[in-house]
């Protein structure tokens, strides 16, 4: 079996943006960046069902600068993921959801997989939209947003979670699947075998590569601003906690008027 | 002029109030644009959806009702989506960023070979689309233009203000294009989650316990001031992760995305993950212990004390209210 896992390198989520007015390009000079966490749960997740089964082979795919591979080497390799592929290409840097999505089409179907994870969205463009494209453009079903998963004999039944419960989903291989906190608890790498990871193959690709040309995007940022601020913070007079719950019910009641 | 289609969801026949919020914010964009608003709705029965819709300003409501869309499923839904969108050719779909919305938005784009975006909390029309949406969990926000004629775009909940603008809604059929198209994932059944009676994403007020509660026996508190206040009850991400209440609960960062009217954080710090989920409430109360808490930063009003001996008396009021 043939696992492909989607990953991508972000902020950490500590980061600061320095943004003091509108402007065209974000400043990301000193940015920590690490691997996307829903990713974790994709990484995961197929190094569980390679521990549990024989013959089963996973590949981290991922598109950015040469800068990802030692998120790649530290978070994909030295956790069980088998093998990497970095695609990059300057002609990528601002790429959109379309144009990453049919970039990894063309190397997912390069290789033949059997099955396909990706986290569920990226905490930087937080639009989750990549996974449900890939599998559209390669025609196979998806289930996204993931909580739980069981494999059995070229099919799967998966979780998946929705507005106060969850649908229970089957489909057939090869599939594509997003995850979501709660499907596992990502392990963390340890020393020895970060070392190892470096001995493991990782590729490196580019567009021309993978013989397709940059797709053009179909979405342009124009601006990014910095969000509204908000007002002080009221602070009621908490000597008497109690007196100061029923004054703060007033005050929602009569001045934000939200109860 | 543009034309602007607004998707109106439904599941188990429950319509979701998020698309009354989409018509109003469409119905404001022609009015000074022109063009139309038109609903479009998959399921057994339009007629609620159509009557619902006509309040709101939609000039009519376009419904597929064959027996396939009882239930949703990411194929068949999309097909006929997108079929809506060959046939009548809206210059923008807005679907609401909810996990049905989030599933079909991108599905029926990578259909059409149309722009989508995400998460969308504000729309214009001036020569053209532009669409804001959070990035980096709400640090900053990008404006950002589509370059194909047609755009999908999600919308999260609340970020527009629903208003009536009474009218009636014509009720047309569309043709979803089905025939032949098979199920590729299945949604063999549905299981209700235990607890919340108000559903977190789309609540219009949440009301949230961290550390501060001290004990999972205690997080009781805070869905009793939920329960008082109509609200959601969420959770940080900490008391999730120690196995006080469930995942389902957890607001912000690989949790839920809230932009509710109120947002109640009870023993909160306000680390910048949870930020991330709930910093565009329109009104943000914080009751903590520590003055120095970064959530008072983002709050509207705040009560510096023990939790303990707040939201019990905050409960009584606000049910004294109700009452």
């Amino acid at each position: 079996m043939k696992i492909a896992v989607c990953v991508k390198q972000v902020p950490d989520s500590e980061t600061r943006i320095n943004l003091p007015a509108p402007a065209a390009e974000l400043d990301r000079t000193g940015f920590t960046r690490v691997l996307n966490p829903y990713d974790a749960f994709a990484v995961e997740e197929a190094v569980k069902i390679k521990e549990a089964g024989a013959d089963v082979e996973v590949t981290a795919i991922t598109i950015g600068p040469e800068t990802v591979k030692e998120t790649l080497k530290k978070d994909c390799l030295a956790v069980g993921c088998d093998q990497a592929l970095i695609i990059t290409d300057p002609g990528l840097d601002n790429a959109d959801e379309a144009t990453i999505a049919t970039v990894l089409v063309a190397a997912l179907k390069r290789d033949e997989y059997d099955l396909i994870l990706f986290g569920l969205k990226a905490i930087d463009d937080d639009s989750g939209q990549v996974g449900i494209l890939v599998a559209e453009k390669l025609g196979l079903p998806h289930v996204s947003n993931i909580t739980h998963l069981e494999l059995g004999e070229g099919n799967l039944t998966a979780h998946r979670e929705i507005e106060g419960g969850k649908e229970i989903v089957e489909a057939t291989l090869p599939a594509l699947l997003t995850c979501q906190k709660g499907l596992n608890e990502p392990r963390l790498p340890s020393l020895p075998n970060i070392m190892k990871a470096g001995m493991k193959p990782m590729e490196s690709a580019t567009c021309a590569d993978l013989g397709i040309e940059c797709p053009a995007n179909l979405v342009e940022i124009k601006l990014y601003s910095p969000p509204p601020t908000r007002g002080e913070c009221k602070l009621l007079d908490a000597e008497d906690p109690a007196a100061a719950a029923r004054e703060l019910a007033r005050l929602l009641n009569e001045e934000a008027k939200v109860i | 002029m543009p034309n602007i289609a607004v998707f109106i969801e439904q599941r188990d026949g429950a319509l979701k109030k998020v698309a009354w919020q989409m018509i109003s914010e469409a119905r404001r964009i022609t009015e000074a644009a022109g063009g139309e608003v038109w609903g479009v709705f998959l399921g057994p029965d339009a007629a609620a959806a159509t009557a619902e819709a006509g309040k709101y300003g939609a000039h009519k409501v376009m419904a597929a009702t064959a027996d396939a869309f009882a239930s949703y499923d990411s194929e068949l839904w999309g097909t006929a989506l997108a079929e809506f969108c060959k046939s009548q050719q809206p210059d923008l779909l807005m679907v609401g960023s909810t996990a049905m919305g989030k599933d079909l938005g991108p599905k029926t784009a990578a259909k059409l070979g149309c722009a989508c975006i995400s998460d969308a909390v504000a729309v214009k029309y001036e020569d053209g689309w532009e669409v804001r949406r959070p990035v980096f969990a709400g640090k900053c926000f990008a404006d950002l233009t589509p370059r194909t004629d047609l755009t999908i775009v999600g919308i999260r909940p609340n970020a527009f203000v629903q208003a009536e603008n009474p009218g009636a809604a014509a009720a047309e059929e569309f043709a979803p294009g089905i025939d032949g198209v098979t199920s590729k994932a299945v949604v063999k059944r549905i299981e209700a989650a235990s607890g919340g009676k108000v559903e977190l994403t789309e609540a219009e007020i949440v009301v949230s316990g961290g550390r501060g509660i001290k004990g999972p026996e205690n997080y009781e508190m805070i869905e009793k001031l939920a329960d008082a206040m109509g609200a959601a009850a969420g959770a940080s991400r900490a008391i999730v992760d120690a196995g006080w209440v469930d995942y389902s609960h957890q607001v912000g960062q690989t949790g839920k995305t809230v932009g509710p009217n109120l947002y109640v954080a009870c023993g909160i710090s306000g680390a910048i993950q949870h930020l991330a989920g709930m910093s565009s409430s329109k009104c943000i109360v914080a009751i903590n212990k520590d003055a120095n808490a970064p959530i008072f930063k983002v709050a509207d009003y705040g009560i510096v004390a023990d939790l303990f001996e707040v939201v019990p008396t905050l409960t009584d009021e606000v049910g004294k209210l109700g009452g």
